[in-house]
């Protein structure tokens, strides 16, 4: 964890750090135990020692865990020489698929290996599934009785055949392996059939068109590139010193490469969180990354935590024993003064509770709002934002991290999109009242809600935006302002005027146009706005990377109308829908609001964690995905073997049990628990966590001398 | 607002910088993205992009053993880049040393900051030359004084001399061994050489400490009084500095894009963050 990173190291890290540089160490233990901090201050070591850094590779499952290695790069300004190689397997493999493609294409399978390869991105990957599967699913009515809608079916499909690449094994097996586990009837049995088909599909439309989705550029970097000779010459010839930090929440895929780094690296600093793999939904293996310990000619262990106070980890193992891991219960030390909580009926009453909370230990006992942390299962829009008001009010500085909202929901985009649609209108896409009142305010500073409406009541017309001398009534004119009046004529007119030069440009240059010759001026909305700008050029880059995709398929014969295709996509919830890549941080410093799993991803420790809405399910039970499964597509699950009403409640156990040890593992003082009876949406709730709460406390009092 | 202390300078950076202080404070400390054209052919802008990109990556391929063959067989659909692909093997390695690094990152710190140069190539020979190679494929060659004024050629030779001795045998580099070449593809693949001093290194630093200094204690950054400056700025509307300039004006040879930091250049991660 990073917490220790700027601490003195203990004997026992420093013994680690100044290992000699030849040899593979194995380094476990417990979250808190200082083990990336040995990671971090080996890096630094082996440069100090005139290692070249291009032969030093910190290899992780996640871009945030590398955070402290990179902060540790970036801030030792001293360092004269190359840079350090930072990757996850899809980076890595990307880079190499790219740069060794003209060896392995045609051996792969693509029917014209002499042309690009055509990287996709998540989104783009669900477009063309899109294209590639629809007239089948259409044709032959496929998943007709699944009830979501088509974006989450195909973005099932697509994980499905991500976990087959991670874990190693064929695509054509995927059906198979859902069905001998999962299947219990008929109707169950060719759903999984039919997903089985669409993946077959989308593989042959990839092979077909040079397209690379994730699952295939992983399969092609392990069959394909990995066995060529200079590609391996060069990744073994270049990575001689291996830092492979959070091992347990990588995937097969990565353990495979690191199995082979390992051969002809001269060092190697492989790091194993115990009790987490909390990765797992996304493909985590912690037994397949067990298995590289046999590899390293040292083991060692940091079990001492650095971390939590003695209740806190009372706390921590006897939820985890509660919910059956093997982990050794304390009972001998009382776990509830670790524990703070307040039952309410409502939930408003709840979340005025935690900011009361929070004021207390920041006002009255000098907290730093940097060391607390809020999480939830779900972090919804409106729960962040009544925390985030509640504690603003108090004075109190905060950051909110979640996977970002979907790009098209964002302010700038909408509006960008709307105005889109004004200007294309032969697409026949006219924009709804309500978008337009929407892209006016965002579009014409300081234009408020009430005059927005009128504006759009008085002269949104067919799909055209009416001059502001068309509003008959001057009193109504004075009411909107001239001022105001004046620049919406400058848009109105700017947007005729595209209408009738009929530039026909692509989206993403559309976009551009509009951004520069009038959104982005003095009087309108984006002018010096930093996050209209980011949102603008992001969806510039999703446009864009849209049409060089199709730009691509060109040559191949399927001729569309790009622009209009685009918006449609967005629409359908297909692209543009996707969490931004990059997560939100609203500031660097303060109280931090996440969901639970992105909290731990962070893998940082703070002094006091609120854990909101205790009584809910989602603290333990998986999301509905009917067409996928994350346990039965693993490393772990025998093909053959039914997947059982048992195996989900011990597995819902078992998650839970992992992310509450995770979770106190990364507390020091206290857990406050946020309860109310009622939930967000005003149900009743009583889920696993509340449940295993009131059991451990009762055993506790029960076994514990001291209770 | 004031920049981050971990920034790393670069050429591109301090270019900017020299060309215009607000460029470089809306850039770098506001980090403001101003998606708005930077010329009035934006498609064809793209295209040069793209064809320079690739370009570079042809290279980079063939260093790393792809052979040559096969990289030509992909040029089919683009006569001009298998023009300059052409000229690229019939001199663009000639003469240079054996040990080749190619799309390689450097960095030495100055000033308290970091400065760090990406090279195209690096060619060198322990004990013997050593040469920086950055291939150009703009449609024209610059001046020989022009050039030699770049930041580019300021701090690629500096941060050589500075950080690669790991790359030369442990030893550091003699300046005096030191060149930098821009090769021009497009143009039959001439060559414009720089060589290096240990005077000129120290002029060198000194000018790259007084910016980097003149950067940090920085009260205000005013906008450039040459116009001409702003043509293929994308900042032009904020600074309501006119409109787009044409593409036949512009060197797209200069257009440095190097701000990419160290780690995850290619942060690819397919598997979506998703609340749990
Ligand atoms: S538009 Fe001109 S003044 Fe403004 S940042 Fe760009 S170069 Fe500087």
């Amino acid at each position: 964890m990073a917490d220790k990173a700027r601490s003195p190291l203990t004997a026992a890290q420093s013994e680690l750090v100044s290992a000699p540089l030849q040899g593979k160490i194995w380094l476990e233990g417990i979250a808190g135990g200082g083990k990336t901090s040995v990671g971090v201050a080996r890096v630094v070591t082996l440069l100090g020692q005139g290692v070249p850094a291009e032969s030093i590779l910190i290899f992780v499952p996640q871009r945030s865990l590398a955070q402290p290695y990179i902060a540790a790069l970036r801030g030792w300004t001293a360092h004269r020489g190359g840079q350090v190689s930072v990757q996850t397997i899809g980076s890595l493999s990307l880079q190499m698929v790219e740069t060794f493609w003209f060896l392995i294409s045609g051996d792969a399978g693509f029917k014209r290996p002499q042309d690009l390869p055509n990287f996709l991105s998540l989104e783009l990957a669900q477009y063309f599934m899109t294209r590639a599967i629809e007239p089948l699913v259409d044709e032959r009515d496929y998943f007709n009785s699944v009830r979501i809608d088509r974006p989450r079916l195909y973005s099932q499909i697509v994980d499905n055949m991500n976990k087959a690449a991670l874990v190693g094994f064929p695509i054509s097996e995927i059906g198979s392996r859902l069905k001998s586990a999962l299947a219990s009837g008929v109707e169950q049995a060719h759903i999984f059939d039919d997903a089985q088909t669409c993946a077959l599909a989308f593989r042959k439309y990839c092979l077909t068109h040079n397209l690379l989705d994730f699952s295939l550029q992983l399969e092609v970097f392990r069959d394909h590139v990995w066995a060529v000779q200079p590609a391996r010459a060069y990744l073994r010839g270049r990575f001689k010193h291996l830092i492979v930090d959070g091992v347990e929440e990588d995937n097969p895929a990565s353990h495979f490469l690191i199995h082979e780094l390992l051969q002809s690296c001269e060092s190697a600093l492989i790091i194993y969180d115990r009790d987490a793999g909390f990765r797992r939904f996304l493909g985590a293996d912690p037994d397949s990354a067990r298995r590289l310990r046999d590899k390293c000619e040292r083991k060692a262990t940091l079990d001492e935590t650095f971390v939590m106070e003695e209740a806190v980890a009372a706390l921590g193992a006897g939820l985890g024993a509660q919910l059956g891991l093997s982990v050794k219960a304390e009972w001998d030390v009382d776990p509830a003064p670790a524990l703070i909580t307040e039952a309410h009926r409502y939930h408003p009453a709840m979340v005025d509770w935690v900011a009361r909370q929070v004021e207390t230990l920041v006002r009255e006992r000098d907290v730093s709002p940097n060391d607390i942390v809020i999480v939830a299962p779900f972090m919804s829009d409106a729960l962040r934002f009544g925390l985030a008001d509640r504690l603003t009010q108090r004075g109190i500085p905060l950051r909110s991290h979640r996977p970002s909202r979907a790009l098209r929901d964002e302010p700038a985009a909408r509006t960008l999109l709307t105005l889109a649609r004004l200007a294309h209108p032969h697409w026949n896409m006219p924009p709804t009242d309500f978008d337009i009142v929407f892209a006016l305010m965002a579009a014409i500073k300081d234009l408020d809600l009430v005059r927005a409406k009128l504006l759009t009541e008085m002269l949104y017309r067919n799909g055209r935006l009416l001059p502001f001398a068309e509003m008959r009534s001057t009193a109504m004119q004075e009411r909107i302002t001239f001022d105001i009046g004046e620049r919406y004529d400058r848009l109105a007119a700017w947007i005729d005027r595209y209408i009738d030069r009929d530039r026909g440009d692509a989206i993403d240059i559309f976009f551009r146009r509009l951004y520069g010759a009038l959104l982005s001026r003095a009087g309108f909305g984006f002018h010096d706005d930093v996050d209209a700008g980011n949102t603008a050029q992001n969806l510039v880059d999703s446009a864009r990377g849209f049409r060089w995709s199709l730009d691509f398929m060109s040559r191949y014969d399927e001729q569309i109308d790009l622009s209009q295709d685009y918006v449609k996509m967005v629409d359908r919830g297909v692209i543009a829908n996707f969490y931004l890549r990059d997560w939100i941080a609203d500031a660097e410093e303060g109280l931090l609001i996440a969901p639970a799993y992105t909290f731990l991803l962070n893998n940082r420790a703070v002094d006091y964690q609120f854990w909101l809405n205790i009584g809910s399910e989602g603290w333990s039970r998986r999301l509905y995905q009917p067409l996928t499964h994350p346990y039965v597509l693993s490393r772990g699950w025998p093909p053959g073997i039914l997947w059982t009403e048992e195996d989900e409640r011990s597995l819902s156990r078992e998650t839970l049990g992992r992310l509450l040890l995770a979770l106190t593992r990364r507390c020091r003082k206290a857990v406050y628990l946020g309860y109310s009876e009622l939930s967000e949406s005003g149900y009743e709730q009583r889920g696993l966590l509340l449940e295993t709460i009131q059991s451990m406390l009762r055993r506790a009092a029960r076994e514990g001398p001291n209770v | 607002m004031s920049l981050s202390p971990d920034f790393a300078f670069t050429q591109g950076s301090l270019q900017d910088f020299a060309d215009c202080a607000r460029r470089f404070e809306l850039r770098f400390i506001r980090r403001m993205r101003y998606p708005a054209l930077e010329t009035q052919e934006p498609l064809q802008f793209e295209k040069r992009m793209r064809q320079g990109a690739r370009f570079h990556k042809l290279v980079q391929q063939h260093l790393l053993g792809v052979p040559a063959e096969a990289l030509t067989a992909s040029l089919a659909d683009d006569a001009e880049l298998a023009g300059w692909w052409r000229n690229y093997l019939a001199r663009g390695l000639s003469g240079l040393p054996a040990q080749r690094f190619s799309e390689i990152t450097l960095q030495t710190h100055l000033a308290g900051r970091r400065l760090v140069a990406k090279y195209d190539l690096l060619a060198l020979e322990p004990g013997g030359p050593a040469i920086i190679v950055d291939w150009k494929t703009g449609a024209r060659v610059p001046s020989q004084s022009h050039l030699r004024a770049r930041m580019q050629t300021i701090v690629y030779r500096y941060v050589l001399a500075q950080a690669g001795a790991h790359l030369y045998g442990g030893e550091s580099i003699p300046p005096e061994r030191i060149r930098m070449d821009y090769v021009y593809v497009a143009q039959g693949a001439e060559r414009l050489s720089f060589a290096y001093s240990a005077a000129q290194m120290g002029e060198d630093e000194a000018q790259l400490s007084a910016m980097i200094a003149a950067i940090d204690g920085a009260e205000a950054f005013p906008l450039t009084n040459e116009e001409r400056r702003c043509r293929f700025c994308s900042y032009r509307t904020l600074c309501d500095r006119g409109g787009a300039g044409r593409l036949e004006d512009f060197d797209l040879d200069e257009y440095a894009d190097d701000e990419e930091d160290e780690a995850f250049m290619l942060d690819f991660d397919q598997i979506a963050e998703i609340e749990f």
